[in-house]
């Protein structure tokens, strides 16, 4: 289509003007900069690089484990030198067991104090009592192993875990006698682990809630408790399942606290009070002593079913998140 | 609606005030037993709180007391006694766990920056890969980044160092680091950036001095929490730099860190190791506390300069 009825107008002549001539010419006047083009992507590489590394390297030093067991390796386990087998079952029913323990108690005592904590605590305490609980947060968990070892074990053998034993329908996982280690008091290392994390993520996201929401439930009459269940609760729900979320996955890939006090017994549980062994603990116990081969390999690949476990828990929290979110999108 | 007029016979207005006394009767039994469940239920919440502060705060001061206890000039001055002789302290792990922290740093938070860039800049199926990519290496157990780090540096040359430690940190490190800077910087106004190219300015330049120097309160507190975060960290450390009971310096020989310490002296049945154990506690509990103090009250300051 080329204009034949116009004439052919020269196009105006543009002449820059002082400096920005020159500026045009600099190669560094290109829109994006080639050198900050470079920059980004080489961060974004090497993050792609690691990630891609460590899946690889994970696989690759297990394949042997995997090659002698087969799939048999998640359930009845794989060689090991000195115990001749590790139960992977034990270890991932023990790894379940403890979590299951620490969500049970972190999850309602965290979010109750959280809800204390945003809606029913004057300010002159709800601040100082969020502040320090969001340092608590930051203990590192060998300092929560150590205590839970040396102060918080004699404490569960002398009188907590007997006490257990006397509570009806409780005492039915408690029989057996108590010895210290134990996966109870596993679990309530865990749980006291990640008590914090829970309080804070679930107190940020109900004081997040529009205060508007709040007075609306209040002029239809709701109670100051029923604001919480009817508006607060309700507004701020992604934000404590994110929370049970990361509890969940520090809770399962918890090593160190686990391994202190858990007492390292591979046999089946047959109650709380018996010590047991996680995948964690598992691993932190026998990584060292393996031999190259076979039985490296055979504790890589716990690490494997590990990863794959918390991955579970952390791809799954996320979907059930974008769903959620998408719904709540679809309605509104 | 039509507007009729109802007469009201005696005996219907009788049932009517009946029937208004039984409703407001039973309004005021629910409020009633709403108040009371309602002041049941926040009982509960203050029971919930006196519940998780009370192994939270006997947790904190447990450790302060008895890590005061072991605490003195040579134990932060010192390197470790053999076993069995007293004295002796931690200087060893303090500084091993100064460097390979240091060094971690240095290398996850260039890169954190990097990237983080990459995924405010870039929208897309890579961005958004890479993203999720990170969210989900935030929640995998630090054992694994530990046992990748084995895998990649140690097992090949058989050779334990604090540089492999730091990596592994690093590897930590970088998710948590990259979704708090690209938070950080998307929390800086895009009219900023706008205003920035409308300018003429040069891409990396409108980078560097106004998304950069907005996010700074953000970079800073979300850079400070992931160290403060690494500092802690046990499980990538205890097979790849084996420990040393003597002052290293130097990062690519093997080194101590204070959860090391933490783990072999408290798991021995020994006293005097506990209560080693219990003073290195202290150090890492201190040094993790500053970290998140300092990363707050810089945030908080940098936030009120830049208002």
């Amino acid at each position: 289509m080329a204009p034949t009825l116009l004439e052919e107008v020269p196009p105006p002549r543009l002449t820059p003007v002082g400096g920005v001539k020159e500026a045009l010419q600099r190669r560094s006047a290109r829109p994006g900069g080639r050198a900050y083009t470079v920059v980004r992507w080489s961060g974004a590489v090497l993050f792609a690089a690691i990630v891609v590394a460590l899946v690889v390297s994970l696989l690759a030093s297990s394949s042997q484990a995997f090659a002698h067991s087969g799939l048999s390796f998640f359930w009845s386990g794989t060689y090991n030198a000195a115990k001749d087998i590790y139960p992977t079952g034990v270890f991932i029913l023990g790894t379940l067991i403890t979590t299951a323990v620490a969500i049970i108690l972190a999850v309602p005592i965290g979010v109750g104090t959280a809800a204390f904590l945003s809606e029913f605590a004057p300010r002159w305490l709800a601040t100082p009592l969020s502040v320090a609980i969001d340092l608590i947060a930051a203990v590192p968990s060998i300092v929560v192993g150590l205590w839970g070892l040396l102060v918080l074990q004699p404490i569960f053998t002398r009188h907590v875990e007997p006490f257990m034993k006397k509570i009806p329908v409780l005492e039915w996982f408690f029989h057996g006698p108590a010895l210290g280690p134990s996966m109870f008091l596993a679990g309530t290392v865990l749980a006291v682990m990640i008590l914090p994390t829970i309080v804070a993520l679930s107190r940020t996201s109900m004081s997040a809630v529009a205060v508007e929401d709040r007075e609306a439930a209040r002029a239809l009459g709701a109670t100051r408790w029923q604001v919480v269940t009817t508006a607060v609760v309700p507004g701020a729900r992604t934000g404590i399942e994110a929370a049970v979320t990361l509890g969940i996955g520090r809770a399962m890939g918890e090593t160190i606290a686990v391994a202190m006090v858990i007492g390292n017994n591979y046999a089946l549980p047959h109650s709380l009070l018996s010590p047991g062994a996680t995948l964690g603990s598992a691993i932190i116990n026998n990584f060292g002593e393996a031999s190259p081969g076979l039985d490296r390999a055979s504790v890589i690949g716990l690490v494997v079913v590990l990863l794959v476990l918390s991955a579970l828990v952390n791809v799954g929290g996320q979907l059930l998140m974008r769903a959620r979110s998408r719904v709540v999108g679809a309605t509104t | 609606m039509s507007s009729t007029v109802y007469a009201i016979d005696p005996d219907a207005a009788g049932a009517i005030g009946a029937r208004r006394d039984l409703v407001r009767e039973s309004a005021r039994r629910s409020l009633v037993r709403r108040r009371l469940l309602g002041r049941a239920a926040i009982v509960l919440c203050v029971v919930a709180v006196a519940v998780s502060l009370a192994p939270l705060v006997a947790l904190v001061t447990y450790t302060t007391s008895r890590g005061i206890h072991a605490l003195s000039w040579t134990f932060l001055t010192h390197i470790p006694t053999p076993p069995g002789i007293p004295g002796g302290g931690v200087s060893n792990a303090i500084v091993g766990t100064v460097i390979i922290v240091g060094v971690a740093v240095a290398m996850a938070v260039p890169v954190g920056i990097m990237a983080a860039l990459f995924l405010v800049e870039r929208t897309g199926r890579i961005a958004s890969a890479l993203r999720f990519a990170a969210d989900v290496l935030t929640g995998v157990p630090s054992i694994a980044v530990g046992a990748f780090a084995v895998a990649v540096f140690v097992d090949p040359f058989d050779h334990y160092s604090g540089l492999v430690g730091s990596f592994a940190l690093a590897t930590l490190m970088l998710p948590i680091v990259i979704r708090a800077n690209e938070a950080a910087m998307r929390s800086v106004p895009r009219d900023l950036w706008e205003a920035g190219l409308a300018l003429g300015v040069r891409r990396s330049r409108v980078v560097r001095s106004v998304v950069l120097r907005g996010a700074l309160p953000g970079l800073v507190t979300g850079n400070l929490l992931a160290v403060s975060r690494a500092v802690g960290e046990t499980a990538p450390l205890l097979f790849t730099i084996f420990g040393s009971g003597f002052l290293v310096a130097n990062p690519t020989q093997p080194m101590q860190a204070l959860p090391l310490t933490i783990f072999t002296d408290g798991t021995s049945a020994q006293p005097s190791s506990q209560l080693i154990a219990w003073g290195s506690a202290f150090v890492l509990l201190v040094l993790v506390l500053v970290l998140s103090v300092v990363a707050r009250v810089v945030s908080a300051r940098l936030n009120r300069q830049a208002r």
